[in-house]
């Protein structure tokens, strides 16, 4: 009996210890707290989580969004700078490091916005040279699409979608979030006055996603019009949806 | 004298209501104002820098300084040695450069750099003086009366303290009857001629604190200057000021102060009636992060409150907006520039208010553009030094030459016209406004007093534009020329009447009010005569004046005739 109490404490010990290695009770308590708008215990509880998990993208992504409605960028800022210095072959926690950033950029003055979106870049580069993932090349690819023209960096965004795209195809599987490919990389092409390109991708899209709304935008534009709408979407001063929620539910 | 103010055409106007088309013709060649402005030239390495955050300075200053009934321009230059301009006006549109005879020419000498100038009457003796203000210490020329000017020297008048001063604006800010004087300083206050630092740029290119503030000098009773800035209220602001706009805000009959800043928030202050301001930034406007340029101020919308109207920069590259700071009435404002779409005038400078085509709704024109040169553009590699991890922004050896790039230029200036409608068209191309030179400062005034307002443009390292108005159908008008009677027993409103506020109502039922303004506006002063566009009305039901002394005056004004007005006398028969 002592031997089964025994093995039995220490089973349970042990799926306490894997439960708090996982961080999936931190993080739970984190959303929990995050529901009744306790930021602080949130913010704590979804680091302790990251802290044991650090390449867990979604702990990571839901994290952010809580940073993003305590407005605590700095903080987040911190402490993906350490996630990251402990956890070196963490991609995807070198993928949320760089949204860290991007979340901070609709709350920064015109220059500010300038280097964080620079600054992201690098880590979504340290991402991929870990993994070059789906997520990773998609992020870093439709970011160069923000740089205004002059910056001429629209053709590094097409060849990071090109590899997304390649990838996706080669899986096989469809899932929801592919058409953001198709959409960004249409964009990318547009962005290099290849007009007749990005119609095509657009087309292309629209034929695996036909309810897509961006993809018929842009399909229903022309011109002006288009630009207009293109430049809407590409505005710095808009926050960018950095919820990676897709990844996990598609 | 009086006879030219008279002589403006008497008939009433065939006005066409909203077919009216405004247009402009360049003129300057012909009148003889074409003369170019040079930035200055630095020594050493940094020079390439230092030249390109100093080309600001290309100012201009609309004023009747021989008392003539005709709006003179005085034209700042900026390179060592360049002589400044001051073109009396002949008449018809024909001016003659006499700064060397009037004895205000110089002022660009080897550790000072002209910046921008400004017309007032500081000691109350009815002649213009005049004011250069500098990258050094300031000029004071006191108005001889002769077509000659005399510098003040500056230990008698107290303006001996070294400020890289990029505006000016003259206001009585504790209603004492004299006008007092602020300078808002846009570097610290080093010789950029003979740097002892490196470190002198902004700290921040978004919430820079390290720039020179204002500086707020009291007026003596008409003999000196004494700096009242702590005192006051302003010590704490160190922005990097690029402009300052005065008027009453919150109809209180007390001036109060918009200050425009480079990479950082602007601030509104509020006077408090004892010789104080309260910095109400925060609660009135909110803190911003943007590249505040030029400020003026009118009442856009016709409700009887004065609103602000502010440049950025809003390129490619950046997407500031300009603000259209909406008055509330309730000690707050409302950015609406997007709304009434005035927000995209890329890299602004001066924006002046004016009804420029007598409908009774206050148009706006923006001048923009920074350095035009070669076809290679000096963004990518500014970009480079930006984002450089932990680079010191302050440090002038990391800032990138520019050589012979181009940085905003080329870009075609904005003429909004008020629709009455809490909207605006833009309308420079059809109205002949939209060059594309590197615009600076603005001054409007009316300088054949045909009753329709002219515009003199500044450009950096670039020549002068003279529009003449060529209006088609513009609405009847009113101008009143505002003279307080200090030192008369009548009043104690400074005699060029500054800061004095004008009702109109008129028969086609608008209510219109002008304050007289001592220098807002970017690198632009304009005529302190007031204008008011009024439409199809034929009379003006009634007018009123309230003083700066807090005096209020019932006065009678006649349609499209400009009015001679002195406090406690009326119009002038």
């Amino acid at each position: 009996m002592k031997k089964l109490i025994g093995c039995l404490a220490i089973a349970g010990l042990a799926a306490g210890a894997a439960f708090a290695a996982s961080g999936e009770a931190d993080y739970q308590a984190g959303m929990k707290a995050l529901a009744t708008k306790d930021y602080s215990n949130a913010l704590g509880k979804l680091e302790s989580a990251l802290s044991a998990e650090p390449d867990n993208i979604r702990f990571g992504s839901e994290y952010r969004q809580a940073v993003i409605q305590a407005k605590e960028y700095d903080r987040s800022i911190k402490f993906f700078e350490k996630l990251t210095a402990d956890n070196q072959n963490a991609s995807s926690a070198f993928l949320n490091y760089g949204f860290a950033y991007v979340d901070k950029i609709p709350a920064s003055g015109a220059i500010t916005q300038v280097i964080l979106a620079n600054t992201a870049l690098s880590f979504f580069t340290k991402s991929i040279e870990i993994k070059p993932s789906w997520i990773a090349l998609y992020t870093r690819g439709n970011s160069y699409l923000y740089w205004p023209k002059v910056f001429g960096r629209a053709h590094l965004g097409v060849a990071d979608l090109e590899r997304a795209m390649a990838i996706q195809k080669a899986d096989g599987a469809k899932k929801g979030y592919h058409s953001r490919a198709f959409v960004s990389l249409g964009d990318g092409y547009w962005k290099m006055e290849n007009i007749e390109k990005a119609k095509a991708i657009w087309k292309e899209g629209l034929s695996l996603f036909p309810d897509n709304p961006g993809l018929k935008a842009r399909l229903s534009k022309d011109g002006d019009d288009l630009k207009a709408y293109i430049d809407d979407v590409l505005d710095p001063n808009k926050r960018v949806d950095t919820n990676l929620i897709e990844i996990w539910t598609n | 004298m009086i006879g030219a103010l008279i002589l403006a055409p008497l008939g009433v106007w065939a006005w066409n209501g909203g077919l009216s088309k405004i247009r402009y013709q360049e003129v300057g060649e012909k009148s003889g104002v074409r003369v170019t402005h040079h930035t200055r030239r630095f020594n050493g390495k940094s020079a390439d820098v230092l030249r390109m955050f100093t080309s600001g300075g290309a100012a201009v200053a609309v004023g009747d300084y021989d008392n003539d009934g005709l709006d003179d321009v005085f034209v700042t230059d900026s390179d060592k040695g360049k002589l400044n301009h001051l073109f009396h006006n002949d008449g018809n549109f024909n001016f003659t450069d006499v700064a060397a005879k009037a004895g205000v020419a110089e002022g660009n000498d080897p550790l000072s750099i002209v910046a921008d100038a400004l017309w007032f009457d500081y000691d109350n003796d009815g002649k213009q003086d005049l004011l250069i203000g500098r990258f050094g210490t300031p000029i004071l020329y006191h108005n001889e009366g002769d077509g000659k000017f005399k510098p003040v020297d500056p230990k008698v008048s107290g303006l001996n303290k070294f400020g890289n001063t990029i505006s000016a604006v003259a206001f009585d800010y504790d209603n004492d009857g004299y006008l007092d004087l602020m300078f808002g300083n846009y570097f610290k206050p080093e010789n950029l001629l003979d740097l002892k630092t490196p470190h002198v740029l902004p700290n921040d290119l978004d919430n820079a604190i390290n720039g020179g503030g204002v500086t707020l000098w009291r007026n003596n009773g008409g003999m000196s200057f004494t700096e009242v800035t702590e005192k006051a209220g302003f010590g704490k602001h160190t922005g990097w000021t690029l402009d300052i706009g005065h008027g009453d805000l919150n109809n209180d009959g007390l001036q109060d102060v918009y200050l425009a800043c480079d990479y950082g928030t602007d601030r509104i202050y509020f006077n408090n009636g004892n010789g104080t301001f309260r910095d109400a930034t925060e609660a009135a406007i909110g803190i911003d992060t943007k590249k505040g340029m030029n400020t003026d101020i009118a009442d856009y919308d016709n409700d009887g409150l004065l609103d602000i109207y502010v440049t950025n920069i809003t390129d490619e590259y950046m997407k500031e907006c300009n603000m259209l700071w909406h008055n509330n009435g309730d000690g707050t404002f409302t950015d609406l520039s997007k709304e009434t779409g005035t927000c995209a005038t890329l890299w602004g400078w001066a924006a002046k208010f004016g009804d420029f085509d007598n409908d009774g709704w206050q148009d706006i024109f923006v001048v923009n553009g920074l350095r035009s040169a070669s076809k290679d553009n000096y963004i990518p590699v500014l970009v480079n030094m930006i984002t450089t991890p932990g680079i010191d922004f302050t440090d002038v050896r990391n800032w990138p030459n520019i050589g012979e790039m181009t940085w905003s230029g080329y870009q075609k200036k904005k003429l909004f016209r008020n629709l009455g409608t809490q909207a605006f068209k833009e309308i420079s191309a059809e109205a002949g406004v939209d060059n594309d030179l590197d615009g600076r400062g603005l001054g409007v005034g009316d300088f054949d007093n045909d009753g329709r307002l002219d515009i003199f443009q500044t450009n950096a390292d670039q020549p002068m534009l003279l529009y003449r108005s060529q209006t088609e159908g513009a609405g009847n008008w009113v101008q009143l020329k505002l003279t307080g009677a200090f030192g008369s027993g009548a009043g104690k409103s400074n005699r060029d009447a500054i800061g004095a506020r004008v009702t109109l109502k008129t028969s086609s039922g608008q209510t219109l009010i002008r304050e007289v303004e001592g220098g807002n506006g970017y690198s632009g002063q304009s005529s302190k005569r007031l204008h008011f566009g009024i439409g199809q009305a034929a009379k003006i039901e009634s007018a009123e004046v309230r003083w700066p002394s807090g005096k209020v005056e019932k006065i009678s004004v006649p349609v499209n005739r400009i009015s001679l007005v002195t406090e406690g006398q009326g119009l002038k028969k």
